[in-house]
Formats: structure tokens, C-alpha cells, sequence
């Protein structure tokens, strides 16, 4: 959980970011692992939360760094992955025998997977711009 | 016995949270008594570890071994992790990393009473 040294609210979120790679990632290889044939789409929708934890993880460095394009993608592609998952695992529970990440929006994390990215989202844009260098 | 050390530690690391959330709205930079608080709750989770680990060896045999050992490694080493990202700075946001550490390490202490 190495961050960035200037200070800010993207430090709180590097490390719910963290959390979450160590949450979804873990669980994932877990249930992959042990019991894959059980809820294979399910197991494999963890693994992809975990994955876009780890690049939302180095997006919002890179932003806090003065980089804001990938995060500016990566923020929505997870916004778009937890709406998408949720939705399908509420309307199709069927193809979801097991629990994701993102089912339900997150309900078993307390609903932190549809909050994190849209804090992310509120940072990014409120953050202040970077100073232009002068030549 | 784990179930009483679990809901200290649960009740521990709400008290580290609400305190470090207070830090956080105050914007003040983060007091050296929160970090002594945030380390005494990685003591406490060490002794929630080895407690989880003793009941092991008591029979207790939980449904996914690989889930309780990952959330007694986990309760252990999230605080010192995060106090480590931030060892540099004290500024009001820092607080709010040992909040979001204290949390999260409540939420473990929960689970693994819940898993095993």
C-alpha cells in the first residue's frame, strides 16, 4: 500500500482499493481453486472485480501523480462492471448459483463496490488541476 | 473464547475508526495517540490470531480452512500495512487510512466468527 507523497482523500481511497484487491482476489483464487464448477461465471466475475481493483489501484496513483486519463477510463469500466454484474445477478439469478463481488451492487461488502467507484469518480473531477509549467 | 476477543477487537476498532473519522472532519493532522491506538489494535488482532489459531488445535474445524486463515493473516497485517503507506505523512487525510484500515479490520474480526 505504497501511496503517493502528497497528502488527499485519493490516500483513503488507495486503501480501500487495497482492501479490496486483498478482498476480491483472495475470495476469487479461493473459490477458483477449490470449487470452480460450481458457479464458474461467478468465480470468474470475482477474479475480473479483483483485476480492475488492482488497475483502479494504480489509475488513481497515477492520477494523484497528475495522470488523470486511465483512471478517467478505469473508473467508469468498474462503475459500468458493478451496475452491469448487479443488474444481471438480480434479474437472472440463475446464471449466478454463487455470490460475486458485485452481486447484488456489492450488498455483501455492505455496498462499497457501487460506492468506491463513484467517490473515485467525485474525486477525480473535484480534484485541483494541475499547475501549468511555465516556459 | 474467541467469540469474546473477536467482539473486542470489533469494539476496539469501531473506537479507532469513529476517532480517526473524527480527525478527518476536524482536518487536523493526525495525532501521535491515534497511531499508539491504531497499534494497540493490531495487538489485539494478533491475540485474536493466536486465539483463532488455539482453537484449531481444539477441534475446531472450520468449512473453508484456506477463507479462516486468510481473514486471521489478514486482521494482522492490514494495520501495519496502512500506518507503513503513510509513515511520512500526517496529514487529516492520513486518518482517514487508519480509519478505513480500523474498519476493515473490524469487519475481519466479524467474519472470522462467522466462518469458523
Amino acid at each position: 500500500m505504497k501511496h503517493t507523497t502528497s497528502t488527499g482523500p485519493h490516500l483513503v481511497l488507495l486503501t480501500v482499493y487495497a482492501i479490496f484487491v486483498l478482498a476480491a482476489g483472495a475470495r476469487s483464487l479461493v473459490q477458483i481453486a477449490t470449487r470452480f464448477g460450481d458457479a464458474p461465471l461467478a468465480y470468474v466475475l470475482s477474479l475480473v472485480a479483483a483485476a480492475t481493483y488492482v488497475a483502479g489501484w494504480f489509475a488513481i496513483r497515477r492520477a494523484a501523480a497528475g495522470s488523470p486519463a486511465f483512471a478517467g477510463v478505469m473508473l467508469w469500466v468498474e462503475l459500468a462492471g458493478v451496475v452491469v454484474v448487479g443488474t444481471l445477478s438480480l434479474v437472472e439469478p440463475d446464471w449466478f448459483p454463487d455470490a460475486t463481488v458485485w452481486s447484488d451492487y456489492g450488498r455483501g461488502y455492505g455496498w462499497v463496490p457501487a460506492i468506491l467507484p463513484v467517490a473515485g469518480l467525485i474525486w477525480l473531477y473535484r480534484r485541483p488541476a494541475e499547475p501549468r509549467s511555465q516556459t | 473464547m474467541l467469540d469474546p476477543v473477536a467482539w473486542i477487537v470489533t469494539g476496539y476498532a469501531v473506537l479507532v475508526t469513529v476517532a480517526a473519522v473524527v480527525g478527518v472532519a476536524l482536518r487536523a493532522p493526525r495525532p501521535r495517540w491515534l497511531d499508539q491506538l491504531a497499534w494497540m489494535l493490531t495487538v489485539l488482532a494478533v491475540v485474536l490470531a493466536l486465539v483463532a489459531l488455539a482453537a484449531l488445535s481444539e477441534g475446531t474445524r472450520p468449512e473453508s480452512m484456506s477463507t479462516y486463515l486468510g481473514y486471521v493473516g489478514a486482521a494482522v497485517v492490514m494495520m501495519p500495512l496502512a500506518l507503513t503507506s503513510i509513515r511520512e505523512d500526517r496529514g487529516p487525510w492520513s486518518s482517514g487510512v487508519v480509519a478505513a484500515a480500523a474498519l476493515a479490520t473490524g469487519v475481519v474480526a466479524v467474519r472470522i466468527m462467522m466462518v469458523r
